[in-house]
C-alpha cells in the first residue's frame, strides 16, 4: 500500500460514518426488524465464512508483502505466525502482542 | 426497572465478567493503532464513539492510512461485520415485544463477547425483563470498558516512540481473532484462500483484488463444508 496519503478532514469523517453504518445496520438488522424476517438458510451458512476470509485478506498482505513484493523471509511474517501459535496455545490476551512485537523489533536490529 | 430486570442484569454481568478481561489489550491496541495511523486525538475518539467495533476499526485503519477509496473502506467494514447479521437474526426472538428504542440501543451495543456468552440463555428465558437485563448490563459494561481503555491507548500513544512499528499491533490483534475461527477446517480454508488470493491479486485495479479474494474465500469455505458434510453422510 502507498504510504502517507491519509484521508483528511471531511473525507475522514465521511469514512467514519460509512464504517459506522456498515457496523450498525448488520447489528441492528433482525433485532430491530423482528424475527418475522428470516435469512435464507444457504445464505446464512455462506455468510459465516465472510469474517474468516476478510480477516485473512487484511492480515496476509501485511505479513507477506514488503514494498509491494512477496517476501517470505521477513520479520513480520515470523512475528505474525508466532503470535498465531501463542494465541492458539495460551489464553493470556497480552502474550501474542508481547511475542509478536518483540520479533518485529529484533528483526530490525 | 423491576426485580426481574435487576436479577437478569446481575446474572448477565457475572457471566460476561471473565471474558471481558480480553477486551483490555484489544482496546489499548485499537487506541494506539488509530493514533499511529495518523488520526488526531479528536478524530480517534470520534471514530471510536460512532463506530464502536474493534474489528471494523482495526481492519479499516490501513485503508484509511493509505487513502483508499471510500467504497472499499465501506465494503471492507461491511464484510467484517456480516457476522452480526447472523448474531442479530439468532437473537431476534429474544427481543420480541421490546420497545423500538431499546431494540435500537441493543443493536448499537451488540458485540461478539456478550453474544457468545449470553445468546443461549437469552433465547431459553421466557421472561422479557430478565432477558433485557441480562443483555443490557454486560453490553453497557463492555461499552464503558471499551471506551475507557481505547481512550488510554489514544492518549498514551504520544508517549510511545514513532518508529516502533506499533501499527503492526493491529495486525496481531486481527491474527488473534483468526485463532478460534481456524479451528474448523472449512473456516481455515476460507481464510487461507481469502488471504492468498488477495496477495496474488494485489495488482488488480481499484484494489478489487481484496474483494475478489474475500469472495473466493467465502466460496471455498462453503464448498468445503458441503464436501465435509457429504463425506460424513456416507
Amino acid at each position: 500500500m502507498n504510504e502517507g496519503s491519509l484521508l483528511s478532514g471531511g473525507w475522514l469523517w465521511l469514512a467514519f460514518v460509512l464504517i459506522a453504518l456498515a457496523t450498525h445496520l448488520p447489528r441492528g438488522s433482525f433485532i430491530v426488524a423482528g424475527s418475522r424476517a428470516r435469512l435464507p438458510e444457504q445464505l446464512q451458512r455462506a455468510l459465516r465464512y465472510a469474517p474468516a476470509a476478510a480477516l485473512a485478506a487484511l492480515v496476509f498482505p501485511d505479513m507477506l508483502l514488503v514494498d509491494g513484493a512477496i517476501d517470505p523471509f521477513n520479520a513480520k511474517l515470523v512475528a505474525g505466525m508466532a503470535a498465531f501459535v501463542v494465541a492458539l496455545r495460551w489464553r493470556n490476551p497480552w502474550l501474542p502482542f508481547v511475542v509478536g512485537m518483540a520479533i518485529v523489533w529484533l528483526g530490525r536490529v | 426497572m423491576n426485580e426481574s430486570f435487576r436479577r437478569g442484569a446481575r446474572e448477565g454481568f457475572r457471566a460476561f465478567l471473565p471474558l471481558s478481561v480480553g477486551l483490555v489489550p484489544w482496546a489499548l491496541v485499537t487506541g494506539v493503532a488509530m493514533r499511529s495511523t495518523g488520526l488526531s486525538v479528536l478524530e480517534a475518539l470520534g471514530m471510536n464513539l460512532i463506530v464502536f467495533a474493534g474489528t471494523a476499526q482495526l481492519g479499516t485503519l490501513p485503508l484509511i492510512g493509505a487513502g483508499a477509496p471510500l467504497w472499499l473502506i465501506a465494503v471492507t467494514a461491511l464484510v467484517l461485520n456480516l457476522r452480526f447479521v447472523i448474531f442479530s437474526a439468532a437473537l431476534a426472538p429474544a427481543f420480541e415485544r421490546v420497545p423500538v428504542l431499546q431494540r435500537l440501543l441493543s443493536g448499537y451495543l451488540l458485540v461478539d463477547g456478550v453474544f457468545a456468552v449470553g445468546a443461549e440463555r437469552m433465547l431459553a428465558s421466557t421472561d422479557r425483563d430478565w432477558r433485557m437485563g441480562f443483555f443490557l448490563a454486560p453490553s453497557i459494561y463492555a461499552w464503558v470498558l471499551w471506551q475507557v481503555f481505547v481512550m488510554c491507548g489514544v492518549l498514551g500513544a504520544d508517549a510511545l516512540p514513532r518508529d516502533w512499528s506499533l501499527e503492526f499491533m493491529a495486525t496481531i490483534a486481527l491474527i488473534t481473532l483468526l485463532v478460534p475461527i481456524a479451528r474448523a477446517r472449512p473456516m481455515m480454508l476460507a481464510a487461507l484462500v481469502g488471504g492468498v488470493a488477495t496477495v496474488v491479486l494485489r495488482g488488480m485495479p481499484l484494489r478489487l483484488g481484496m474483494i475478489v479474494g474475500i469472495v473466493l474465500g467465502i466460496a471455498a469455505g462453503f464448498v468445503a463444508e458441503r464436501w465435509q458434510s457429504r463425506g460424513e453422510g456416507r
